[in-house]
């Protein structure tokens, strides 16, 4: 855990070194995501909602942790080659750098999520502390499906771009611009929140920020239960691949 | 002398194209060898032979596609690399430091290390400066000096003694040399017969699919 660590500490201060605002932008791309969604659909198509602001912020600020970490793991196996030519090493030492890369400027975003809905008049209640446990739950969950793109990405350079696209539709249907609430339909409310981990923990998420609720035990197993097992699926996975990444990703 | 490493009948293939599963290249075939304490093995052949995938073989990061291949319990086998984990935008002290980790030190040790390193790559005030700010002489000997943290019973050298200018390349053979324990194996791939004979009490050489002594280059080693 410590190389980890250190991998992903290392990772983001060369990636700060790269840009004039270095770790500025930690805040400014998200602050920025929001400020183009709330120019669209609350300044030109006028949402409706009168708290549109934290409801995108929430929902907006929580996919791109998922979204970013995934599709930057998705390289992870075959942008680090070299090492992986050169060194016996777990492979889910490579996605997990990089997804751990994503939690430590995730943090920083809470905090700016936190100033940003106290400045909305939002009031802290018992319930922001299920903040913890859902972060920890998306994290498992980032993990899991960045490990899983990663080794797609090995098996053909194809999934590259359809991770993309996976990402582009999860945003359309993990009500990040929308509220999932406004499906009529309850059993087809239901089935997407079960199938779609991600819209769930957004969900949630606007549960204890927005509405102060800690009702959410049953639906937040449901996403812990989902994560765990993904992540448990692909540590397998890679256990029994471990060779065959090494060999696929040196010889591509 | 104990045996650290075996290779029994070891052969190694791969898919013609690397995205086409159909097709398969023997690289090599029917290895057999047996790596003792205080052997110094050279391996030669020409570009393409597979010299590079055995070692990678022998440091367990590949699985062999026939035969078998026994590490002794509790020998470490390690590919000596030049500038593991790199990164341009760090410098030469951080890069350092992750070398060190990448190579199975402790944060700490890894640390302490890092002074060592800066005296050896005779880098002076450009350690601490963004490694994309230097000459490949100065990035080898960054690599090099990091590399020498490796302590493992088995040591796999692939032509990393080539590094830097000639004065440097004295200085990185003598220090490799004065750090090898007598009970530490070594590999050396090298094109150089100088380097070769310098560092090696045996070689081999690995063509037509096969490792062969190569005449008049030593003691043979136990098959």
């Amino acid at each position: 855990m410590t190389l980890v660590n250190e991998m992903a500490r290392l990772s983001l201060k060369a990636d700060a070194q790269r840009y004039f605002l270095g770790y500025l932008w930690w805040i400014f791309e998200p602050l920025l995501w929001v400020g183009v969604f709330y120019l669209v659909f609350e300044v030109l198509l006028s949402s409706g909602r009168a708290d549109f602001l934290a409801f995108l912020a929430v929902g907006k600020l929580s996919f791109i942790w998922f979204s970013k970490s995934v599709t930057q793991a998705a390289n992870s196996l075959i942008g680090n080659r070299g090492l992986i030519g050169k060194m016996d090493a777990p492979k889910w030492l490579f996605p997990l750098a990089v997804c751990h890369e994503g939690l430590y400027k995730q943090m920083a975003v809470f905090a700016l999520l936190m100033t940003l809905l106290l400045y909305q008049g939002y009031v802290p209640s018992v319930a922001w502390l299920w903040l913890v446990p859902l972060a920890i739950t998306q994290y498992l969950l980032i993990l899991g499906c960045g490990m899983a793109a990663a080794v797609l990405v090995c098996i053909r350079r194809d999934f590259q771009l359809l991770v993309q696209l996976g990402m582009v539709f999860l945003l359309f249907i993990s009500g990040i611009f929308w509220d999932i609430d406004s499906i009529g339909n309850a059993a087809l409310r239901e089935n997407l929140l079960l199938l779609n981990p991600v819209a769930s923990l957004i969900d949630l998420y606007r549960s204890v920020l927005m509405q102060g609720s800690a009702q959410i035990l049953s639906q937040w197993l449901t996403v812990l239960l989902e994560s765990i097992a993904i992540l448990l699926l692909l540590t397998w996975v890679y256990r029994v691949l471990h060779y065959w990444i090494a060999r696929r990703v040196v010889t591509q | 002398m104990s045996a650290m490493l075996t290779l029994e009948n070891v052969g190694m293939h791969f898919a013609v194209r690397p995205d086409h599963e159909s097709g398969q290249h023997t690289v090599f075939d029917g290895i057999n060898f047996t790596l003792n304490e205080g052997d110094r093995l050279g391996i030669v052949g020409r570009n393409g032979a597979g010299k590079s995938t055995l070692l990678r073989i022998m440091a367990k990061i590949y699985a062999p596609a026939t035969g078998t291949v026994t590490w002794a319990p509790g020998v470490t086998v390690s590919l000596l690399s030049l500038g593991l984990g790199f990164k341009n935008e760090l410098s030469g002290r951080d890069n350092a430091y992750i070398a060190g980790l990448l190579q199975g030190l402790t944060k700490n040790d890894a640390k302490q290390s890092i002074s060592s390193i800066e005296e050896f790559c005779e880098l002076g005030k450009y350690f601490d400066e963004p490694m994309n700010t230097y000459s490949l002489g100065m990035r080898a000997r960054l690599g090099f000096a990091s590399a020498l943290l490796n302590r493992a019973s088995v040591l796999l050298i692939d032509e990393v003694l080539s590094v830097g200018d000639k004065e440097f390349r004295e200085k990185a053979k003598i220090a490799l040399k004065d750090q090898l324990t007598h009970k530490q194996a070594i590999v050396l791939v090298s094109h150089s017969d100088t380097h070769l004979r310098d560092m090696c009490n045996a070689v081999r050489s690995l063509n037509d699919t096969s490792l062969v002594m190569r005449e008049n280059t030593g003691p043979a080693l136990v098959e």
